[in-house]
């Protein structure tokens, strides 16, 4: 985490364009009102306080209503009463039970990422968590209860690990899902250098949380899914441990390029990040360097702390963005074809914005315009700084960039809800549909506080298509999946991931604005490589599509 | 010699020598020259402003003002002012260098090509290629910008950015070979700008905290024999350090090897005066006062040299002019008294 010192670019004109969508932040109607313990309320001794964790939005329940999984962190003095990872199931009414306990999942430790997917082909969603100083995995039982299966699974690793950011990826195409763990840096307590003691640990002359300049980064790691319940480590033979040591977070498996094998990205801090190519033979190789995503357009690296991976100017091919520091942008890359990306940051509008620290990002059509919006959450990671610099302050709002076509956004900052300009300290962020009424809700997680649930309420007459996919051959998670929505002169590529934003898992249930659009057709490529198209598909209802299948359901809902 | 400067004698020359200079334009020039030296942008365009005030017709004080407002993000005022500059001295390759970046910056390709294009006989800035070379590949013209940043590349050759820009075109371009060989050169550059900065914060605590001589270990990693900015960068380590003497070599050979580092000359001069050998610390002070008329550290300096060195003829103008510069400083102020003194005696 490092600030370049770029100043923001001027603020044009407004559009004067009205924006269909509106945000209140409903958490605690919703019956999420337990804070989130990470670290002491008032500052941050260490950098593990300050890098919080992620949030999911999933099924584990299987009736078609999002459930909410919240990490949790600790305090070093000792637990807090109450902190733990926490499962909400939906009451199907705009509220939450606590179902942690019911589902065995209390757990207070410092956990950070989490990526949601069907690891044992059940039929059921398991959960993976990253966490220093040892990971865990938890396998769905299918009754509404999760077992602890970390060591069984071959997960456990000698020494202790800070794992940040995890996702699944079938990178062998055999139809399970394998695992990417991404390492941030080696943590101990007792030897982190104490808050001030060099100028890694200092920020605009206040003494702060020292790293990650000046402490050892990590390497990623991958295991392979043997189809029995167990993983084996392949980290060195797939390549994935002959990148340099970075200092990584958020990782995203997405197919990049197109060539139907799923690639990787990792969001990485303050040095280059890192893009695995998955060269299709169960190796990789790192090319963030050639394929542009490794550091901005001048070549510098920047502070990567969560991914989005979207397609901002439909057509077609998947973009990125990823979040950093304040006092510089987040970075908008291209996808120009051929893992080749052009950082479009400056000219797409987004160098107005450089006040906050960014963190958990989306892209996704927040008011169905049929043109995919950017969303990130913000918060600092040095609360003591804001006393002698009240320009810096800890508790900051959300950032939201209408997309008005042509490449170019607009910062919207009021005009979207009251949820957009209230301040917090937040990391993860997730986007998912909690309400089934066809638009995109967001998850966040704010550090030392209760959770926000930002509830969207579009308006404006913009239709909508949702898309659930169901592998057979594939992954029955579909994880690595790409959808393309053609509507209205535009063609959409969506994926499907097991890990965004930061940290953090969305609702796989693709959603398409379509704007005018009343139709859509389909173009889907399965990572098991085969591609199915779906014609003529009305607007405003989901379709659940299984692999080799087609449709096999349909439900409308929404306003 | 830093851009400004450069611009600044250019625009000065072409001003009217009947200009009205009030009282305190000088001065709010220099501290405002002080405070852009030190990235105080907000500040030095505040002085910028004042010396406006006294005299709006002053184009040094407006070109000033327009490139602090580049600074500071703020396009459109800058754009305003250039374009006032430019109605106050004419054409200037200067202020057609800002605008084509300024075009740049609000995605106005074309023009920027233009502009920028117009310069390429006389660029008035090393770096005028290079926005050249990223206009046109940000218009779409690959082989266009690869043309502009292979000449970057020449006239850089130590800008890992631009290796970075010119690497991406090739890979544009498909010339995935020269895209490898300019990777490699960003790699080891921005390497080697990362160890630097490693060096310096070592050099800094050794030079704080440790003997003389540990520290002299630390900072010589610093030390490169043919680049004129990190040997610059280590003199004023030392210098800051009170190090003079150490500091005496690195900034020698760095003013030998950029004889217009202005940086080299005002802290070679610094150093010899502090070891108070002011014959010595004449010729870089006037080499520095030269190169940057307005800035007072320097003017101030040569006149304290030419006073010590009993030359009060030479040294009366000088000081006079450092007061000019800052009225505000009593020392300068108490000298020049004690000059007029010696002198009338």
């Amino acid at each position: 985490m490092a600030s370049r010192g770029v100043r923001p670019q001027p603020r044009g004109k407004p559009s004067g364009l009205p924006f269909h969508a509106r945000f209140t932040d409903v958490a605690a109607h919703a019956g999420l009102r337990a804070p989130v313990i990470y670290g002491p309320p008032d500052r941050m001794d260490y950098i593990l306080e300050s890098m919080g964790c992620g949030v999911a939005f999933l099924d584990y329940d299987n009736d078609g209503w999002l459930d909410i999984f919240l990490l949790s962190g600790t305090r070093r003095e000792g637990p807090v009463e109450g902190a733990s990872n926490r499962l909400y199931k939906n009451n199907r009414d705009g509220t939450f039970t606590d179902a942690t306990a019911k589902a065995g999942l209390v757990r207070q430790g410092w956990a950070c990422g989490v990526t949601v997917g069907d690891c044992n082909n059940d039929g059921f969603d398991d959960l993976f968590i990253t966490a220093w100083p040892q990971n865990i995995l938890y396998r769905n039982n299918g009754d509404g209860t999760f077992t602890d299966v970390t060591e069984a699974a071959g997960l456990l690793h000698p020494g202790k690990r800070w794992g940040s950011g995890c996702t699944w990826v079938d990178y062998d195409r055999d139809g399970r899902l394998d695992l990417f763990v991404s390492n941030y840096l080696v943590f101990d307590f007792d030897k982190i250098p104490p808050t001030g003691k060099d100028p890694n640990c200092n920020f605009k002359g206040v003494p702060v949380n020292c790293g990650p300049r000046g402490l050892v980064p990590e390497r990623p790691m991958l295991y392979h899914n043997n189809g029995d319940g167990t993983f084996t480590d392949v980290t060195a033979r797939s390549g994935i441990g002959a990148a340099a040591p970075g200092f990584g977070l958020t990782a995203v498996a997405a197919d990049l390029d197109g060539d139907g094998w799923q690639d990787i990205y990792v969001a990485c801090d303050s040095t280059p990040s890192l893009v695995f190519h998955n060269r299709g033979d169960g190796t990789f190789s790192e090319q963030g360097l050639l394929s542009g995503l490794a550091v901005n357009e001048d070549g510098n690296e920047q502070a990567g702390m969560g991914i989005a991976i979207g397609d901002f100017d439909t057509d077609g091919r998947l973009d990125a963005l990823k979040t950093h520091f304040a006092e510089d942008t987040a970075a908008l890359y291209r996808n120009a074809g051929h893992l080749v990306f052009e950082d479009v940051t400056l000219r797409s509008g987004l160098g107005v914005e450089t006040r906050h620290v960014g963190w958990g990002d989306g892209i996704a059509d927040l008011d169905n315009d049929g043109l995919p919006d950017l969303f990130w959450v913000t918060g600092s990671v040095f609360p003591e700084v804001e006393r002698k610099h009240p320009e810096f302050p800890h508790k900051t709002p959300r950032v939201l960039f209408r997309n008005l076509g042509g490449g170019r956004f607009e910062e919207l900052l009021d005009g979207a809800g009251p949820a957009i300009a209230e301040a917090h300290s937040s990391r993860g962020a997730a986007f998912g549909d909690f309400d089934n009424d066809g638009d995109l809700d967001i998850l966040i997680m704010n550090i030392n506080e209760p959770p926000s649930l930002l509830r969207n309420d579009v308006r404006g007459g913009g239709h909508w298509l949702k898309v659930k996919l169901v592998g057979t051959r594939s992954n029955p998670s579909a994880i690595g999946a790409v959808a393309t929505a053609v509507y209205g002169g535009r063609r959409q590529a969506q994926p499907v991931l097991g890990s965004s934003g930061y940290l953090s898992c969305g609702d796989r249930r693709l959603h398409f604005g379509l704007g005018p659009a009343a139709m859509a057709d389909l173009e889907i490529a399965w990572p098991s490589g085969v591609r199915e198209s779906v014609a003529g598909l009305r607007a405003d209802q989901l379709v659940t599509v299984k692999e080799g299948v087609g449709v096999v359901a349909r439900e409308r809902f929404g306003s | 010699m830093t851009r400004t400067v450069a611009a600044l004698l250019a625009i000065a020359a072409g001003m009217s020598q009947a200009q009205d200079q009030r009282p305190g334009v000088e001065a709010h020039l220099s501290r405002g020259a002080q405070l852009m030296q030190d990235q105080l942008f907000e500040a030095a365009a505040n002085e910028f402003e004042q010396a406006l005030e006294l005299n709006a017709a002053d184009p040094r004080a407006r070109f000033e003002f327009a490139v602090c407002l580049v600074s500071l993000g703020r396009n459109d005022e800058a754009r305003r002012q250039f374009d006032e500059v430019r109605q106050l001295t004419g054409e200037s390759r200067y202020v057609t260098y800002y605008l084509g970046r300024l075009d740049l910056l609000s995605n106005d390709y074309a023009s920027a090509i233009r502009r920028l294009g117009s310069l390429t006989e006389e660029p008035p800035f090393p770096d005028t290629a290079f926005y050249l070379g990223v206009a046109y590949i940000s218009s779409g013209d690959v082989a266009g910008g690869t043309k502009w940043l292979e000449r970057a590349a020449k006239l850089l050759p130590h800008d890992y950015r631009v290796h970075y820009r010119l690497a991406r075109a090739y890979s544009s371009g498909g010339r995935e070979q020269e895209a490898a060989h300019e990777y490699g050169l960003y790699s080891q550059l921005r390497d080697e700008h990362k160890n630097t900065e490693k060096d310096v914060r070592e050099c800094t605590s050794a030079l704080g905290t440790g003997p003389l001589a540990t520290a002299r270990e630390a900072c010589h990693r610093i030390y490169d024999p043919n680049d004129p900015e990190k040997l610059t960068l280590l003199g004023q380590l030392f210098g800051d350090a009170g190090a003079f003497a150490e500091a005496l070599d690195p900034l020698k050979r760095a003013a030998q090897l950029d004889a217009n580092s202005f940086e080299a000359w005002h802290n070679l001069g610094v150093s010899y005066f502090r070891l108070e050998r002011y014959e010595e610390a004449r010729a870089p002070l006037e080499k520095a006062v030269a190169l940057r008329p307005n800035f007072y550290g320097s003017v101030v300096l040569l006149g304290a040299t030419l006073y010590m060195l009993g030359e009060d003829d030479a040294a009366l103008p000088v000081l006079e002019r450092a007061h000019r510069l800052n009225p505000a400083d009593t020392e300068t102020a108490a000298a020049l008294e004690k000059l007029r003194a010696r002198r009338r005696k």
